[in-house]
């Protein structure tokens, strides 16, 4: 069979896959090459944000009307899940961008960030655009082994990025952050590799490199090659998307990055680990549902764990970091699941603690930015002095723990329903308890941060965070409220973007027809 | 096509072995990048053997020659400037060596049992695009023996290595074992794939080794067990 024919009747080819990741790479080289001369490349990181945005959103919405763009022979694809993810990674980006110069040029300026200022923000931004384009290269990649090509490039992108401080605690982070990273991935290189190999045995040639093609054929793989690449993609893709137990390298590289980095690390750089693993374990869900149940499994533990060591922490951007190991426990949870429903809450989930997180990391960072202290035991009535960044934590905190009218609740009560339809009660009663303690979590550190009286380490004169800074909060506060209160706006994406992936309930052969 | 001499397979699979350990149990580093570099060297001679076999397997020999035998080890002799000798490590030679042996006996027995699991296209099976006699099939399974054992070697190193330079040569001798697994595993792999996994190992390497300076810097040694500014 020809690779033309293979095509079938919704995929278009598009030049945009290619554009979406060009652009923001581009505009990272040309920070490198011109950055040192002008003083624009805040300016140019931000246009090829926005210009990014438009395009995954002209993107997203070619494929609500049901086509599947593909470009370079399929290299590139771009499906409803594929989409979903594009779009909020060049949102997300989007809107740390505008957050993020004031905020860089205060860090530089006050930590006194050795070598010169104009040198570091250039090669800042450079590999901030390049990270951004790793991601959304990831996102499209249909060739299963340049899916891990391009996760491991994300890691070399943002490599630098945590070290960025260059003082002792952002070089330990920075020096884990690739070791373990590194290390971790090279399992789903080998996962990647034996599904490949078996795939094309089948398919022959080339053909076993493209997971729209693998999916076909993932039914007849011989069971113990899945046990051993799915156990190699959930170790290896887990370690990047911070699963317990593989979660030691998140809480230091998420907590000394610059507030932005982090904010994109915990927002995306975390879902489109877990896209990955989704994109190659759940080809096996059918046949083998015991590989969801270790999903499953996995999940409940993470989810625990993570905000078990949250708890524990003074550190404000070290407890949102174990939170976010929690909560993508939460997402393992809806995919272990299974089931159509079980996945869908799980993208749901994905959409609103991408947007949770970066609201709150920013608003911990614009916390930072005011007062200059960074742990909770030292911070203290700032509500009065920073009303905005105040409102924006709440509604993050609130959102997190799925609070109603937030967005948290709406996939949250998915998740529950989902794990209670599916029968799995004990992770289901699990679950409501964890989100008690996430919301102990949030609500004692929003409570340590604003309210109570300032103390005398603070100075009298600690004002609200620029303008831009609050901007970027408010977009993603209002994020979370809208979603929140009007959820129908995402059902049909997500429901779309779920029937893209496989469920162990449904043959393969029912899930090619419906699509 | 000739036909691969299993002498020579043998022959250079072991060395690799003797290289890998002696990077790994090398005191000085400088030393340890040698033996670096010549198993590195080792990787591209047996890749290069397999190519009587499959032509396209030549080009792998030439990827891993720039990306693993000449790029890394000049990242390590300058990472190595300043100081050449290694922090203590957490186990000694003795153990080590003990250690090593078992990997490689356990490795053995694993691949020449199991060979099935992970070889579907490797040299072996009708369907792939060049066919081979019997005996290449074990040939295929000592090569992914020798792979996986100089992989958990690399894994290892990383482990119970102190010095943070240490674990970089780990890191690279676990990148190398990938690398030659490769050849079993996915012989058909397309050349930009296989550039693309090895180009990103080298741009990890020189990353880490620039964060490890400044790391020499700031805490003045590069021993891993002072790095303890965060914990959990």
């Amino acid at each position: 069979m020809s690779i033309s024919s293979a095509v079938s009747s919704n995929e278009v080819h598009s030049i945009l896959p290619a554009l979406v990741v060009f652009v923001p790479a581009g505009a990272g080289i040309l920070i490198f090459l011109v950055g040192k001369l002008l003083w624009t490349r805040a300016a140019i990181a931000q246009l090829a944000a926005a210009a990014t945005l438009a395009i995954a959103v002209s993107i997203g919405l070619a494929v609500l009307n049901g086509d599947v763009l593909i470009c370079f022979g399929r290299q590139f694809r771009a499906d409803e899940l594929s989409a979903l993810l594009l779009v909020l990674v060049a949102a997300v980006s989007f809107i740390t961008m505008i957050y993020c110069p004031v905020y860089m040029r205060h860090l530089v300026r006050e930590a006194g960030i050795p070598s010169t200022t104009r040198g570091r923000l250039t090669v800042f931004y450079g590999w901030l655009m390049l990270f951004i384009a790793t991601m959304l290269w990831a996102c499209l990649s249909n060739n299963i082994i340049m899916l891990y090509v391009a996760v491991e490039a994300s890691t070399i992108a943002s490599g630098l990025l945590v070290a960025f401080s260059w003082d002792r605690r952002a070089l330990e982070a920075g020096y884990k952050y690739l070791m373990l990273l590194t290390v971790g991935i090279t399992f789903a290189l080998f996962g990647c590799v034996l599904v490949y190999a078996t795939g094309s045995s089948i398919l022959g040639g080339s053909k076993g490199l493209l997971i729209s093609e693998l999916k076909k054929v993932a039914s007849s793989f011989p069971s113990t090659t899945v046990a051993l690449a799915s156990a190699f993609l959930i170790v290896g893709f887990g370690t990047k998307a911070g699963i317990a137990p593989f979660h030691p390298w998140l809480p230091d590289a998420h907590a000394e990055a610059p507030t932005p980095v982090s904010a994109l690390l915990s927002g995306i750089m975390l879902k489109v680990a877990v896209y990955a693993m989704v994109r190659t374990v759940t080809l096996f869900y059918p046949n083998f549902p015991p590989v969801a149940a270790f999903v499953l499994g996995l999940g409940v533990f993470t989810m625990i764990l993570g905000d078990l060591m949250a708890l524990a922490q003074d550190d404000l951007k070290r407890m949102l970091a174990y939170s976010s190991v929690s909560q993508m426990g939460y997402v393992m949870l809806g995919f272990g699941l299974g089931t159509q429903l079980g996945i869908y809450a799980g993208l749901f989930h994905i959409i609103n603690h991408a947007l949770a997180k970066s609201l709150l990391f920013l608003a911990a960072g614009a916390v930072m930015y005011s007062s200059g202290a960074r742990m909770l035991s030292e911070m203290g009535g700032l509500a009065k002095k920073m009303p905005i960044t105040s409102f924006c934590f709440f509604v993050g905190a609130l959102a997190l723990s799925g609070m109603p009218p937030f967005n948290g609740f709406q996939s949250k009560l998915a998740l529950f329903v989902a794990g209670a339809q599916a029968g799995a009660w004990w992770a289901v009663i699990l679950a409501i308890a964890t989100s008690l303690i996430t919301l102990i979590v949030l609500v004692r550190a929003a409570k340590s941060i604003f309210w109570g009286k300032i103390p005398d380490s603070i100075p009298e004169s600690v004002r609200e965070a620029p303008a831009r800074m609050c901007l970027a909060m408010l977009v993603l506060a209002v994020g979370c409220l809208a979603i929140g209160t009007y959820p129908q706006m995402l059902y049909s994406p997500l429901s779309k973007a779920a029937k893209v992936v496989q469920t162990v309930v449904t043959p393969p052969t029912d899930a090619f027809a419906k699509r | 096509m000739g036909e691969v001499s299993p002498k020579i397979v043998h022959t250079l699979s072991l060395l690799m072995i003797l290289t890998s350990f002696a990077a790994v149990e090398a005191g000085n580093l400088r030393h340890a990048t040698v033996a670096y570099l010549f198993q590195a060297l080792l990787i591209c001679g047996l890749l290069t053997v397999y190519s009587v076999e499959n032509s396209a397997l030549l080009y792998w020999a030439g990827t891993a020659l720039v990306t693993k035998a000449l790029l890394p080890p000049l990242f390590l002799w300058k990472a190595t400037e300043k100081s050449q000798q290694e922090t203590k490590p957490l186990i000694g030679f003795g153990p080590s060596s003990v250690l090593a042996i078992l990997i490689l006996i356990v490795m053995y027995v694993f691949t020449h049992a199991h060979a099935s699991v992970f070889v579907q296209t490797a040299l072996g099976s009708g369907s792939t695009p060049y066919e081979v006699g019997e005996g290449l099939i074990s040939l295929a399974e000592t090569n992914l023996a020798v792979a996986f054992t100089v992989f958990t070697l690399g894994i290892y190193a990383i482990l119970t290595r102190r010095d943070a330079v240490k674990t970089v040569i780990g890191l690279c001798l676990l990148e190398n074992g990938v690398h030659l697994s490769l050849v079993s595993l996915a012989p058909t792999m397309r050349e930009t794939a296989l550039a693309g996994i090895a180009t990103e190992v080298v741009i990890t390497v020189w990353l880490l080794l620039y964060v490890i300076s400044g790391i020499r810097d700031r805490f003045g040694t590069t021993d891993t067990s002072q790095l303890t500014e965060l914990h959990w």
